[in-house]
């Protein structure tokens, strides 16, 4: 601790004993905000003399008293349509993933979701606001050294070509709004008592995306995206390093299309409190959630 | 200001240093080897662990079983008497409720009629004789029964009110350790001579982890009304501010130590300070 703690302690061993007597704030930390009158700053507050400014009748915004409002001269230009129902992905760089990593906030073991990013506290999405997961970032992509096998929902060629370099694997995958809130904060989730929704495909405008291997997305096929690695590779000039034989099972690990959770189903019931995990037996439920 | 008051206590001398709770020195812990040594949670890294003495309440006399050793980030921490002030402040405010109450123009009884015509009588005009301007007429922006002024502190301004404040008592050697609250009588004549004997000041907080306290504690200080006794959940800056010295059980000092360090270290600032926050969306 710095030296002016300790100077502090030992000098209190010299006062008067601290009490409710003789504690006070530091001097001009609270202001007080009253409009004083008369001498103690009194005259017109600010608001000037006479006219519109003294008494308030403003006009009214983009009113430019009588011409043309320029707000209304052009005709309709709609560039921001539909924009409040975008979907948006909140940024991620590599350098903060690799941070969480070297700061034992991640494990780098097991696969890596959105949960295991959620979890850190560290990221936040709220699913009401048109959020629909992680965007990984390329700033840090030089240094970034990790063999994980991660999972995002939006990623760049620059950053595809990040993870394979370091020896990893990368999918991107779509999560519905009603998924995302149960992977937001899993335990409230669990803890509702409800079974664990089945993911929902992406919407026709996304499907492209995520059906495309050169993003490695999650409904591509899985042969056309080794092929793609090797290109990547070859366009980025490096050399795609072999899988780590170690790790091979932990790096293959896929999820179900429909899956949210790693090891859980669509479907289940997951009591957190007698800790166990109930699964559906009717046959009806059982189709409906594919088990 | 404290330069000037420095300079007149550095020239008196200290009479109570003898009975020092904070070990300055480690040289003379003879008797630490007797009590079982406390291991710190989150070892401090740039700071020295603190020394206090394990102190006994069996005799009035001052009897040592040992040395204990304490976390700096706890006692040891930058004593901000303005997060002191904010924290006792609040304590005071939150719970407050302001009864007073005024009646406006348009609240008191009466005064519809204009009490007399605008015109021809060579008097000021009225319209109204409950008007501000009136003996009995009705009050202006007054207060207003109920006004609640309850707020809450940020937490970790509470934290580093708790920190502080048991910095301060330990830095004022105002801070003791004892094994147990047990005491060989229930007489109430014990503890006002061990009070005086051991010169813990008039008033004094015994903190124990639990709120089920031993007989003869609480038997003993029932009737004395400025040395009192708290579970260590009820602990706050205001209580160890209103008394002269706080005497924590060994067991309290354990769990206020490890519960204020949890808090310290853990990472989920936003979620602790959500559940207060103003402005919610």
């Amino acid at each position: 601790m710095s030296n002016t703690t300790e100077k502090a302690l030992s000098l209190l061993r010299y006062l008067p004993r601290v009490c409710l007597a003789n504690i006070r704030d530091n001097p001009g930390a609270k202001k007080k905000s009253r409009r004083g009158r008369a001498q103690h700053g009194g005259d017109y507050h600010g608001a000037g003399n006479k006219g519109s400014n003294q008494r308030q009748n403003f006009m009214r915004i983009g009113y430019e008293t009588g011409n043309n409002p320029f707000y209304l001269r052009f005709p309709h230009e709609p560039y921001y349509k539909g924009h409040h129902l975008k979907r948006q992905y909140p940024p991620l760089s590599l350098l903060d993933l690799q941070k969480l990593i070297d700061t034992n906030r991640i494990d780098t073991s097991r696969p890596i979701d959105l949960v295991t990013i959620l979890n850190t506290g560290l990221y936040k999405l709220f699913p009401d606001q048109h959020h629909f997961g992680v965007q990984l970032t390329d700033e840090g992509a030089d240094i970034f050294a990790a063999k994980i096998n991660l999972e995002v929902q939006w990623a760049s060629e620059q950053v595809i070509a990040a993870v394979e370099k370091a020896g990893g694997v990368i999918t991107t995958a779509y999560y519905d709004p009603h998924s995302l809130q149960a992977m937001v904060n899993t335990k409230s989730f669990f803890e509702r008592g409800i079974p664990i929704p089945r993911r929902m495909m992406p919407p026709p405008d996304a499907i492209e995306y995520y059906s495309n291997p050169g993003n490695r997305g999650y409904l591509s096929d899985p042969e056309k995206i080794s092929e793609e690695r090797l290109v990547l590779a070859q366009k980025y000039g490096y050399t795609l390093p072999k899988l780590d034989s170690r790790i091979l099972e932990m790096l293959n690990e896929t999820k179900d299309p429909r899956q949210i959770f790693y090891g859980l189903h669509p479907g289940w019931v997951v009591n957190l409190k007698d800790k166990v995990i109930l699964k559906p037996l009717e046959e009806e439920l059982k189709e409906f959630y594919a088990l | 200001m404290l330069a000037n008051i420095t300079a007149k206590l550095r020239n008196c001398t200290c009479t109570a240093r003898k009975y020092a709770t904070s070990a300055l020195s480690t040289t003379d812990n003879s008797t630490s080897t007797s009590i079982e040594p406390r291991t710190l949670t989150f070892p401090p890294k740039y700071q020295e662990p603190r020394q206090i003495w394990l102190e006994s309440l069996d005799s009035i006399d001052q009897s040592k079983l040992g040395l204990l050793e304490i976390h700096p980030s706890v006692f040891a921490a930058r004593p901000r008497i303005d997060v002191i002030h904010q924290n006792v402040s609040w304590q005071k405010m939150y719970r407050y409720v302001s009864y007073a109450h005024t009646k406006s123009r348009f609240e008191v009884r009466g005064g519809g009629r204009k009490p007399w015509p605008q015109k021809g009588l060579g008097r000021a005009r009225h319209g109204s004789i409950r008007s501000p301007l009136w003996r009995g007429g009705g009050v202006i922006h007054g207060p207003k029964s109920p006004t609640p002024h309850f707020y809450m502190l940020p937490f970790y301004s509470r934290l580093l009110g708790l920190t502080s404040a048991l910095s301060v008592k330990f830095a004022q050697d105002d801070l003791h350790i004892v094994d147990s609250l047990e005491l060989p009588t229930e007489e109430k004549s014990y503890v006002e001579e061990l009070v005086k004997e051991r010169l813990w000041g008039p008033s004094v907080l015994f903190v124990d982890v639990n709120d089920v306290f031993p007989r003869s504690i609480t038997i003993a200080t029932d009737e004395i009304k400025h040395i009192n006794i708290m579970p260590a959940y009820g602990l706050n800056v205001y209580s160890m501010m209103k008394h002269d010295t706080l005497v924590l059980t060994r067991a309290a000092l354990d769990h206020i130590e490890s519960k204020i360090l949890e808090h310290l270290h853990k990472n989920d600032t936003r979620a602790v300070m959500a559940k207060f926050k103003v402005d919610q969306q």
